[in-house]
């Protein structure tokens, strides 16, 4: 009587699966964008005076304060620093005064608080801010709401 | 005469390599997800100053996109990105919640000794408002440290 063959090693290929992770890797990897990853960011602190239960408030003069007033329903802005209407009312006009404010010996360290009414878009913000930090100014921080026709009448 | 012995047969052990890949290959599903969910397509405002930084660098951080909603200017959404830990979690909120929200995460992030950072990226044409709900909630969580994201460079629509 013939005796059953012994039974042979079962491997299995793994070779198409292989290929497939290939496949998936390079797709992945081509597809992760190195781009995607990087991003503009623009870093401040928060007032840690701000907001209800907070602790002692510590006024530190000078201080520099820009006020952003809503123009056409959000089409512009008006542009006061210290309460004052600025002469060029642009933000490359802020940004050379706050150079010139930098250069008289302004400590850079000092805040310098940007408040907007509510209706001013977000984009007149980041330009203010924009200008601030150019100007070298390191300590930009945010007012609370000044209501729509609050900042100049 | 003695035969000579039969050549072994070589077999390449591909178990080791499909580990590895399989390891890059769910690192690579997951980071394209978090890349992805936080660049959820928003029309940054530009600002000159802007640096660029790679995400890694941003450390523990929880994302918040401010978009303009449906029913136009006067409200907002607020579309939150974070790790909960084990996965990306993705989340639309309204504006009442946001402060619920910072608050969880920052009090998660104080029991981990992780230093949290809040990330906002506002769409340039949301009213200041709408930024300012992300802002006072940030204040009350005492999350101190918040970036904003931006273009780098100047606006090219607008004339220099």
């Amino acid at each position: 009587m013939k005796r059953p063959e012994a039974a042979g090693e079962f491997v299995p290929n793994l070779a198409p699966m292989v290929d497939v992770i290939m496949v998936l890797l390079i797709f992945f990897l081509l597809g992760t964008s190195l781009d995607l990853v990087s991003q503009g960011v623009l870093q401040t602190e928060l007032d840690p005076s701000s907001g209800p239960g907070a602790g002692v408030r510590v006024e530190i003069n000078p201080l520099i304060r820009i006020a952003l007033a809503d123009v056409g329903g959000g089409e512009s802005v008006r542009i006061y620093v210290m309460e004052e209407p600025l002469a060029e009312n642009d933000f490359e006009g802020l940004y050379r005064f706050l150079l010139d404010r930098r250069r008289a010996g302004a400590d850079p360290a000092n805040p310098l608080v940007v408040g907007a009414e509510t209706t001013v878009r977000w984009k007149f913000v980041v330009k203010a801010m924009d200008a601030a930090v150019r100007a070298g100014f390191a300590n930009v921080q945010f007012a609370v709401s000044f209501r729509a026709g609050s900042i100049g009448g | 005469m003695k035969r000579p012995p039969k050549p072994a047969r070589m077999t390449l052990n591909l178990a080791p390599m499909v580990d590895v890949m399989m390891c890059l290959i769910i690192f690579f599903l997951l980071a394209a997800k978090m890349v992805a969910a936080e660049h959820y397509p928003v029309d940054l405002p530009w600002a000159i100053a802007a640096k660029n930084v790679e995400a890694s660098d941003l450390g523990t951080r929880v994302t918040i996109t401010v978009r303009r909603a449906q029913g136009g200017d006067d409200q907002a959404e607020y579309v939150v990105v974070d790790w909960d830990g084990e996965r990306v979690v993705e989340r639309v909120l309204q504006p009442g919640e946001v402060n619920s929200l910072l608050q969880a995460r920052a009090a998660r992030a104080a029991r981990e000794s992780q230093k949290l950072r809040c990330v906002v990226r506002a769409d340039r044409m949301v009213m200041y408002k709408h930024v300012e709900v992300v802002l006072r909630a940030c204040g009350l969580a005492q999350i101190r440290d918040v970036v904003f994201s931006a273009n780098a460079g100047t606006d090219p629509k607008e004339p220099a």
